[in-house]
């Protein structure tokens, strides 16, 4: 199956199950389950705004990824949840995070924005205890939100694992999750390859290969649909085999639903005969959306190279030099 | 149950013959190493065996240290080499292996009679290894991890230059996977190679192989043989 094709069939999935993305009751609750309610819909919408960025309006993605906004935009009742939530957790920054997501993608609220900005001018914002992939994050939600970013990102993304440049053989599983949000806040989320900084644009294609390589081994496939998106981000990705095996090795991972499952452990657990929906929306419902997210970050590229071939080639017909 | 027991007698064997190699290299004098090695005894076909297994480093510590191998571990390597020459069918990796055997043996000065060493010239091809994808190479490179000494000059020595990202890659993989004995050979080819990035961190991760693997003779001589690369100067 093509790339696009398994990221149709894993749209197809999220498509079907949106109404688990949906916000309950307890979304706005004291004692509420952010990771089971905000969570999802935030990364659905992170997802969905870039998918709807890179992808052609007459392409199978575009429509369907739009849709998917609207529904979401809805779920926030047109963004005043998010005042509400502000004023719940006036100093959460989680909140302005899952709101630049669909900010980038057109849907604001000047209202909720002008109160953000009234909290973030405070040194209890920007003194705010989090890892620094985390930090990169927020400063990156600032500037989607029309908010002054309170720091500096280069000084955020040294204090990084990936932005020291470890050794890539001390690679696990949680510097593997670090370094791919990384990518994502400096590239916009895949649509701004060329804010890769020097150093890492040449870091990243030399080790990508064997962590995917060894995560897809592992059926760590959430992490390797990141580490795709990751090799889609940047200004020049790993060999063109490395990827086509790569993505050969997670559509064997993908059931007939569309759904891809964040392990291997949990296709076990579903064994052999599970059903048409083998997996619960927990166990698949982010991996499903990473592949979604990798596979239209790739056919991007893909169609990036193809038009710089024929640009090239027209040039060369015309004995312009290259 | 005699064929598991053979097994584990020639496991054994490699481990102590490994160890002696070690413990030549650190003293730099094969006198003081082990005695795995000895001609005629009642274990005499589990050494040749085990010679197999280790392949050309049996004798690294001559190649490496210019000390002359003892006449009972010379005589051992020899009958290895003459009993078992590779099958007209045999993988590429096995036919190297014997290549880098018969080679040692030359360069010791010490020719064996016969069709080997007669021919210094007849070097079998690599084409195998410039077709490999990046995983199968490091480990095609650890296997034949003899053949990675300082100035050899052989199509497999020139395969692995010609890639040195490739076997970064390998290594790094190796040490995800936790298989010791493979990084360990990996990164004794890395540390003749010009080309590898810096941010591997060869250095570091020589000692990370060392502290993880280091109960396995096997892993700690290819270490020790990374470590005496750079100073060493080949027969």
């Amino acid at each position: 199956m093509s790339v696009e094709g398994v990221g149709e069939a894993a749209l197809g999935w999220v498509w079907a199950h949106r109404d688990d993305f949906a916000l309950g009751d307890d979304a706005l609750a004291a004692d509420g389950q952010v990771n089971r309610t905000w969570k999802p819909l935030g990364e659905l919408t992170r997802v969905c705004a870039s998918v709807s960025l890179c992808t052609p309006p007459a392409g199978p993605l575009h429509a369907r990824a739009r849709d998917l906004l609207d529904f979401a935009w809805q779920q926030t009742h047109r963004g005043e949840l998010f005042g509400l939530m502000q004023s719940l957790e006036p100093f959460a920054t989680y909140p302005l995070e899952i709101y630049a997501a669909f900010a980038s993608a057109g849907f604001r609220s000047p209202g909720y924005e002008a109160s953000a900005a009234v909290v973030a001018r405070t040194r209890g914002w920007r003194l705010t205890e989090q890892y620094p992939t985390r930090r990169l994050g927020v400063l990156e939600a600032e500037r989607h939100s029309g908010i002054r970013p309170h720091g500096s990102a280069a000084q955020a993304l040294d204090r990084t694992w990936l932005g020291g440049l470890p050794e890539p053989w001390t690679f696990e599983r949680a510097a593997g999750y670090a370094l791919t949000h990384v990518v994502f806040h400096v590239t916009d989320w895949g649509l701004a390859p060329r804010g890769v900084p020097p150093g890492l644009a040449d870091y990243l294609p030399h080790w990508l290969p064997p962590w995917l390589d060894t995560c897809l081994e592992a059926r760590m496939w959430d992490l390797s649909c990141e580490l795709l998106a990751v090799a889609a981000s940047l200004p020049r990705p790993p060999e063109p085999a490395v990827l086509d095996d790569a993505w050969q090795r997670l559509a064997t991972a993908q059931d007939s639903s569309g759904a891809v499952p964040e392990e291997g452990a949990a296709q076990d657990a579903a064994g052999a005969d599970a059903g048409p929906d083998p997996y619960d929306f927990a166990d698949c419902y982010h991996s499903t959306l990473m592949t979604v997210f990798a596979a239209a970050l790739t056919a991007a590229r893909q169609r990036d190279a193809d038009h710089a071939g024929q640009h090239a080639g027209q040039h060369a017909g015309q004995g312009v030099p290259g | 149950m005699e064929q598991s027991s053979t097994s584990a007698l020639l496991q054994g064997t490699v481990l102590d013959l490994a160890s002696d190699v070690v413990s030549a290299l650190r003293s730099g004098d094969h006198v003081r190493a082990g005695s795995t090695l000895t001609a005629g005894g009642a274990g005499e076909g589990v050494a040749r065996a085990a010679v197999r297994v280790l392949g050309a480093d049996a004798l690294l510590p001559s190649v490496l240290l210019r000390v002359s191998p003892a006449p009972g571990q010379l005589a051992v390597f020899k009958d290895a080499v003459a009993a078992h020459p590779p099958r007209a069918d045999a993988a590429p990796a096995v036919v190297w292996s014997h290549w880098a055997m018969a080679r040692t043996l030359r360069r010791l000065e010490h020719p064996l009679t016969g069709p080997d060493a007669a021919e210094p010239a007849a070097e079998p091809g690599a084409d195998w290894l410039d077709a490999a994808g990046w995983q199968t190479l490091t480990h095609q490179l650890a296997v034949l991890a003899p053949l990675a000494l300082p100035g050899e000059e052989c199509a497999v020595t020139r395969a692995a230059r010609r890639r040195p990202v490739d076997v970064a890659r390998g290594f790094v993989r190796a040490v995800r996977r936790r298989d010791w004995q493979q990084a360990a050979g990996a990164g004794r080819w890395l540390t003749l190679l010009d080309g590898v990035p810096d941010t591997l961190g060869l250095e570091a991760g020589l000692d990370f192989v060392r502290l993880m693997g280091g109960s396995d003779p096997r892993v700690v001589l290819q270490l020790e043989a990374a470590r005496l690369m750079p100073a060493a100067v080949l027969l």
